[in-house]
């Protein structure tokens, strides 16, 4: 069975059984927003079954949209929080793969700034590890951008897609070490992108980020996840009780190849380490329980089906 | 920027100095230094890496008077104020609680100020001085060109007198070379630090 994300957008009338079809489809339902009278879910449902779902969702006011990015934790990373950087263009880009069903976080640096005297500390790269691709918003001088790169790249090892001033030709030119993705004219500016132009630099950067995501997840399908991060999600929802009196937006947040739980570390990685999925298999049996850099909550990195033998 | 006489953004990476220039026009709109700043000379050469900004001002003299914010209806023992801007209304409210005392200074929604049991003239009351914005403009100039400035350029010098200002940022020590940079500016614009 194939999932494919979608969100679904309708009204909050009988929208619970859309939420039990996806269910009963065999889809998981990553995160659900009320806004006023609209519900927006972003799922996961089995590819063959998105016409039903937009058909019966049809006479509630339900549309089905794909969203690429839905089950994906992008992290923004922002050369400072300055008033220089935010909140454009660096919310700008956060709030738009929002949109598309990512789940996007800032990453402020703390000395990003600058040229000789960039850097980037080990928590900082740390926390940029711990995301599934991350986004560079760089400045508009190409020197600068050539200057700091290899400094700011250093020990990253997630998927990287560069904005700047410059031209993509150019940055793809000047950035050392080469990255998976970039995205020119997009460097910092200090206004509201609303013009035609500026948006569809937005959908450039969201373009370059499904394309990278898209090569990221052909190489796990060629060594499958032993269990589905958004399975997983469920598995812990229901087994785990402490996770339904967390207050964050999205307890837990799903990502490619993972998924970050925000309950503490050394409370919970026992027990999730010892949760049930099916037939005996523990969480801790197929994924690895870190302890996370952001907070004290923790992070599962589910292992291939050719370090555990097992697809659940 | 057609209130700006000369407006200028130098660089030598043509395609950062057009950002820069969008960058500047858009922080001195947002900051309001558009009534201030007659002429501006911006420099920026990552390569040094030196930012230099050295401009003209326009002379600001009007005061803020209670009479330019606010409706003043004189009515039976008290005054009732109908506020047509906000930006000044805190600084206004403090000149009355100074003035007048706090009793008698009410404000029963967010526009409307009543004034009870003052003698005082409406002539007199729409006259009242309640903030001289040159006061803050040097403060308000050097935050806006610090937010055109690269962020990283954090050694800085900065000069402001009656008429004219300067600017310089630098990663680095700034040097006599960098400094007379400014003078350099000041002679493309047509005019003399």
């Amino acid at each position: 069975m194939i999932l494919v994300p979608v969100t679904y957008k309708g009204g909050v009338y009988r929208h619970n059984e859309i939420i039990d079809l996806i269910e009963d489809l065999g889809g998981y339902i990553v995160q659900k927003h009320m806004i006023a009278q609209e519900v927006v879910l972003q799922c996961f449902v089995p590819k063959e079954d998105v016409e039903l779902i937009r058909a019966i969702g049809k006479p509630l006011a339900g549309e089905v949209t794909d969203s690429p990015l839905v089950g994906t934790e992008i992290a923004i990373v922002s050369m400072s929080l300055e008033i220089h950087h935010l909140p454009h263009p660096s919310c700008d880009i956060a709030e738009y793969v929002r949109r598309l069903g990512a789940k996007s976080n800032m990453v402020g640096m703390a000395r990003g700034v600058g040229k000789r005297i960039a850097g980037i500390n080990d928590e900082e790269r740390d926390v940029i590890n711990e995301h599934d691709i991350a986004v560079y918003l760089m400045g508009n001088f190409e020197h600068c951008i050539e200057k700091k790169m290899p400094i700011l790249l250093r020990g990253i090892e997630v998927p990287v897609v560069v904005c700047g001033g410059p031209d993509k030709e150019v940055l793809e030119r000047i950035v050392e070490p080469k990255v998976d993705g970039y995205v020119g004219n997009m460097g910092r500016f200090m206004h509201r992108t609303k013009e035609s132009e500026e948006l569809s630099r937005l959908d450039e950067v969201i373009e370059e980020v499904t394309r990278v995501l898209a090569k990221k997840r052909e190489a796990i399908a060629k060594d499958p996840l032993s269990v589905a991060p958004a399975r997983l999600m469920d598995v812990i929802k229901e087994k785990v009780p402490a996770i339904l009196e967390v207050t964050s937006p999205t307890p837990l947040t799903v990502q490619m190849a993972g998924l970050r739980v925000k309950l503490p570390y050394d409370t919970f990685a026992g027990v999730l380490k010892k949760t049930e999925i099916e037939d005996g298999i523990m969480i801790g049996d197929i994924a690895d329980i870190e302890p996370s850099r952001m907070r004290d909550y923790i992070i599962l990195r589910v292992r291939p089906f050719s370090e555990t033998n097992t697809v659940i | 920027m057609q209130a700006i006489e000369y407006f200028e953004v130098e660089c030598p990476e043509a395609r950062g100095g057009d950002n820069y220039r969008q960058i500047a026009n858009d922080v001195l709109l947002d900051h309001n230094m558009l009534r201030v700043v007659h002429k501006i000379h911006v420099y920026i050469d990552p390569k040094v890496p030196i930012f230099v900004a050295v401009g003209i001002l326009k002379k600001v003299t009007t005061v803020i008077k209670v009479g330019d914010i606010a409706n003043v209806n004189p009515q039976e023992g008290k005054f009732t104020l109908a506020i047509s801007d906000e930006t000044y209304l805190a600084p206004m409210l403090k000149v009355f609680w100074d003035k007048f005392g706090k009793d008698h200074v009410d404000q029963p929604d967010r526009f409307t100020v009543i004034l009870s049991g003052i003698s005082i003239e409406a002539r007199e009351l729409e006259e009242m001085v309640i903030t001289d914005p040159s006061a803050v403009l040097y403060k308000d100039l050097v935050y806006s060109l610090r937010c055109i400035c690269p962020e990283g350029f954090r050694v800085r010098s900065e000069n402001y007198g009656a008429e004219k200002f300067s600017f310089v940022a630098s990663e680095d020590l700034l040097t006599d070379a960098s400094l007379a940079l400014v003078k350099e500016k000041f002679a493309l614009m047509g005019e003399t630090p």
